[in-house]
């Protein structure tokens, strides 16, 4: 290592080493020559031999260097200057090859920047992959994901021998801020040991405490770093400081560390999970509704496997009490234990690997590519090499020469590729990267950078084998007359440039075959009607906290005002709430009961969505009315309890039968009929989560007074832009409550086509990866093509001299490039059928093997190819016999 | 000048840490000085001084400074470091082993055997 730094000082002062070499050797010819003076030797001879006993100078200087380990230095640099002047001598093929480069290391690159923070970041928690969550699932009754209950925590909690802490925690909303500046905070609740579950505790103050859980004792809130700096300017006495929330105040007990960050959570402020004791009883174990979730830290020592048997064993102990148990049993009830970090990315993870190895391919066809070219250079200069080789240029050197070249070319490539990769990163936020659950900030950091240039490094060795090889081929001699005589070219190399051309199609033709498929599966997607007609719909979520609205009266109060004065507003055509819209990824499902209803054979109990809803809801999102009635702003001012279905339900329920005046409960079983809902109407069936919905599972809407929630969305419908009445619903809300702020204002349009947006972002990028790569196949065959017929330029002229016609030689090149094409096409179709298969999860309605997509591409690659193969084909066939002969 | 010996093989780096050792020197006064101690019987091809003095220098053996030389001329002047010192008493007692070694298999008698 000294060794390493000490040669590096000497390479820094190099020109201070040569100077003082030729210092220190003519000292000793002085001295030496002083002293054969003084024995009396006459000047002139002493001189004499004062130089020559030395021996040559620059040999000896050569070895001083050689000595001092210079001399591997000085060759790279002398081959990195050879090859750099060789590259600025072919500013075409270096232009071409760096943009090359430049663009499949950047696409890489930044697929790989997702990549690194969704799948091989660590989550930033001691010990990560011991972190597990735990959630319930029904998956008979259509429901795959539950959450967990308050019921499962208390009840786990310390009983559970493999989990060394469980906690809870809920995502929500509340309003900051003092009258008329409020604003809205992301907010998670959570158990007393969620920190600690993490492992992380406040950098400031404490956690929360198990008296803090009641909601006469929960007043107050843990702090994200962001928020106690933006907000309380970084206050250094916070702790005890009150804070304003929901109108209320709460008293701030901890600061959390700057880098805590909780999956891929936005929250800023953290409140105690906050229950009374009758909430924690067996009647709630099953109603998580996949709000609570529950995270687990794994004892050391203990597996997934051992966690799951005590789940499971649990769950089966506590059924022998559980009056719901045989309906949760038919639903296919399971608490699941699944590590945390897996679980959190599921959702993407296969589209993001799908992306890599797109972005993979396309670097693979740059690379081919550039080898082709890079062979096409060599071939040039075969001449030279073989001159070189001839008059002693070792094959160690040529090999390294190779090396040099390449290795600076991709290493160039790599450094514009980070740039590339820099402004590919900010295309990404734009298509929606933003909303990726990432463990970390989608970032290019240092480690990206270097593996990209590590990357650049091997792929420069890559390169450089191909062209090593062809140019250590022994082509002494051989090579010297083969070009001179112009007249055969070797078929080793051209067979490999044309396997490369077949190589770089097969891989063209894979990559658009699977950007076909995911396009094609967008496009499927969009064509789905969502139900109800989404044009000129504005939505918005407005909280109603419970500290201000704690009773219906309060509600409904806010509602009618609302509802009236919105409807009053120029070109508003309808109003309504809901609970839920649809599109806004909340929506839940839950159980009922149709009275009457025996259950077939094998049949297990169903979740339905359920919703509240207020005003002219229906009519404002557009439903198409079956039967009966829409629900109207009365049905929630009277004492009827009433309710409407959708078809969907109302087919399954009552298939032979008429749906109107059937009654239901809420819940899992049967009530007293007080309780019982009438249904008055049924509507057209609408996508709930998203326009790829395949369960047709039923939805029922309740008035919003019998299923309050905090939570409400309006839905207006207007001839105007929704976009302009978004103003206008946020002024009108402040009227009537200056605390209250509208959030996630958009057109329902909006809503749906951002619900699409793992389906859109993947098709574009893809679509992206698949132009480059057909631009880059079209040079490269243009690139051979021309190649080929300037190298028998002498042998067509000799053909047309002889009486060959134009015709015939454009069509041999024609069909030289329809054979390429035809072998590459063919290679390609069984690699997209592959990749097909690769892909399945990730299609919608379009078969892995799709004739359309694989027909598209195929002809898309031979329109380009061919077309850039006519060029070529054309100027062989204008080749003059006589200028052709008389070259060279 | 008496009759000089033909260096043996891989002695001289030996020889100009030994030079080295007993007062630092300049290249030139490196040969004078090995010619010394050797009785005049050494003579150090002068083309393969250099390299070998800026090889042990590489090795961290010898350090290298700047300085005047006794006529008052800028000369590079070398002395043993910590790691030449060692350097220079292993290879003493390596070369005492086994020239005594040598010597004696050279001097044995048809008795001995």
């Amino acid at each position: 290592m000294k060794r390493v730094r000490s040669l590096f000082r000497l390479l820094k002062s190099r020109g201070n080493f040569e100077a003082g070499m030729t210092e220190e050797l003519r000292f000793h010819i002085e001295q030496y020559k002083d002293d054969l003076t003084r024995s009396g030797i006459s000047p002139e001879e002493a001189a004499r031999r004062a130089r020559t006993e030395l021996g040559s100078l620059v040999n000896v200087k050569e070895d001083c260097r050689d000595a001092r380990g210079l001399h591997l230095f000085d060759e790279l640099l002398r081959e990195l200057r050879y090859a750099a002047r060789l590259l600025r001598k072919t500013p075409g093929f270096t232009a071409t090859a760096l943009a090359t480069l430049a663009v499949c290391i950047g696409a890489n690159l930044t697929i790989f920047a997702v990549m690194a923070s969704v799948l091989l970041r660590p989550l930033p928690f001691p010990a990560p992959d011991r972190l597990v969550t735990v959630f319930n699932t029904y998956p008979k009754a259509g429901v795959d994901r539950d959450g967990s209950s308050l019921t499962n925590y208390y009840e786990r909690r310390g009983r559970i021998p493999a989990f060394a802490a469980v906690a809870i925690y809920r995502h929500g909303t509340a309003i900051t801020g003092e009258p008329g500046s409020t604003q809205r905070e992301q907010v998670t609740r959570v158990s007393p040991d969620f920190f600690s579950t993490l492992g992380r505790s406040p950098a400031m103050g404490r956690a929360f405490t198990e008296e803090e859980t009641t909601y006469e004792t929960d007043g107050v809130a843990i702090l994200a770093d962001s928020y106690w700096r933006q907000r309380l300017n970084a206050d250094p006495r916070v702790i005890g400081r009150r804070i304003r929330i929901d109108g209320l105040p709460r008293t701030v007990i901890g600061v959390l560390p700057a880098d805590f960050r909780f999956l891929s959570s936005e929250a800023r402020l953290f409140f105690p999970l906050s229950s009374r004791p009758e909430d924690r009883g067996p009647g709630g174990r099953h109603s998580g509704g996949n709000s609570i979730q529950m995270i687990a830290r794994l004892k050391p020592g203990a597996t997934l496997s051992q966690a799951q048997a005590q789940i499971d064993g649990q769950n089966g102990a506590l059924e022998a009490d559980d009056p719901e148990a045989k309906m949760m049993a038919a639903a296919g009830f399971r608490s699941l234990v699944v590590p945390l970090h897996a679980d959190h990315v599921a959702s993407i993870r296969s589209t993001v690997l799908l992306m890599q190895a797109g972005a993979f391919v396309l670097l693979l066809i740059g690379a081919v590519n550039l080898v082709n070219l890079l062979l096409i250079r060599a071939n040039g200069r075969i001449k030279e090499l073989a001159v070189r080789q001839a008059l002693g240029a070792s094959r160690r050197h040529l090999v390294s020469e190779a090396l040099v070249e390449t290795t600076l070319l991709t290493l160039a490539g790599g450094l514009l590729g980070i740039g590339v990769a820099a402004g590919g990163i900010r295309i990404l936020a734009v298509l929606g990267a933003d909303h990726l659950p990432l463990i970390a900030p989608l970032a290019l950091d240092g480690l990206s950078a270097l593996a990209a240039l590590a990357g650049a490094i091997v792929l420069g060795a890559g390169l450089a084998a191909p062209i090593a090889w062809f140019n250590l081929r022994g082509h002494l001699g051989n090579g010297i007359q083969s070009e001179s005589r112009g007249g055969t070219t070797s078929h080793a190399a051209q067979g490999l440039r044309h396997s490369f051309i077949v190589a770089q199609i097969a891989l063209a033709v894979v990559l658009l075959a699977g950007a076909g498929l995911l396009g094609l599966s967008f496009e499927r997607a969009l064509a789905v009607s969502p139900g109800f007609r989404s044009d000129h719909i504005l939505t918005g979520q407005i909280y109603l906290p419970w500290t201000d609205y704690p009773t219906w009266a309060a509600h409904s109060a806010f509602n009618e005002r609302l509802l009236r004065e919105m409807a009053r507003q120029p070109g508003v055509s309808a109003a309504g709430l809901v609970n839920n819209v649809p599109f806004s990824g909340h929506s839940g499902k839950s159980a009922a009961t149709v009275k009457g209803h025996v259950p077939r054979p094998g049949e297990s109990p169903r979740g339905h969505y359920s919703y509240g809803v207020d005003g002219d809801y229906f009519t404002a999102l557009g439903f198409t009315l079956r039967e009966g009635r829409f629900l109207t702003a009365d049905d929630s001012r009277r004492p009827e309890r009433v309710c409407v279905v959708d078809e969907d339900f109302a087919r399954y329920y009552w298939p032979h039968s008429i749906a109107l005046g059937q009654r239901l409960f809420e819940g899992g079983e049967e009530r007293r009929d007080a309780e019982a809902f009438t249904v008055v109407g049924v509507v057209g069936a609408v996508k709930q989560a998203g326009l790829t919905d395949d369960a047709a599972q039923g939805a029922i809407y309740y008035p919003y007074a019998l299923r309050t929630d905090d939570s409400l969305f309006a839905v207006i419908r207007s001839s105007a832009s929704p976009e302009s009445q978004a103003g206008t619903l946020q002024k009108v809300v402040r009227q009537i409550d200056p605390d209250l702020p509208v959030n996630d204002l958009r057109s329902m349009e909006t809503r749906i086509a951002d619900s699409l947006i793992a389906r859109r972002s993947p098709a574009v990028l893809a679509g992206l990866f698949s132009v480059i790569a057909v631009l880059l196949t079209a040079v490269g065959t243009y690139g051979v093509l021309s190649y080929a017929v300037a190298l028998r330029r002498r042998e067509i002229g000799i053909r047309m001299a002889l009486g060959a016609r134009p015709e015939q030689i454009r069509s041999q090149f024609f069909f030289l490039a329809l054979r390429l094409l035809a072998a590459g096409t063919l290679l390609g179709v069984i690699g997209a059928w592959f990749a097909g298969q690769a892909m399945e999860a990730v299609l919608f309605q379009v078969a892995a093997f799709n004739a359309a997509t694989l027909a598209g591409a195929a002809g898309i690659l031979s329109v380009v190819s061919l077309a850039a193969c006519l060029l070529p084909s054309h100027r062989a066939a204008r080749i003059s016999p006589m200028e052709a002969l008389a070259d060279q | 000048m008496g009759k000089t010996a033909d260096l043996l093989p891989g002695t001289l780096d030996m020889l100009i840490l030994k030079a080295v050792s007993l007062k630092p020197l300049h290249g030139y006064g490196v040969l004078l000085r090995i010619r010394q101690i050797s009785g005049e019987a050494l003579e150090i091809p002068q083309g393969s001084l250099y390299p070998a003095l800026y090889r042990l220098e590489h090795q961290d053996l010898l350090i290298a400074e700047w300085g005047q030389s006794d006529n008052n001329r800028k000369a590079k002047y070398y002395t043993l470091s910590a790691a030449g010192r060692r350097r220079l008493r292993e290879e003493t007692a390596g070369w005492n082993r086994s020239s005594a070694a040598i010597s004696a298999a050279l001097n044995a008698t048809a008795e001995e055997v």
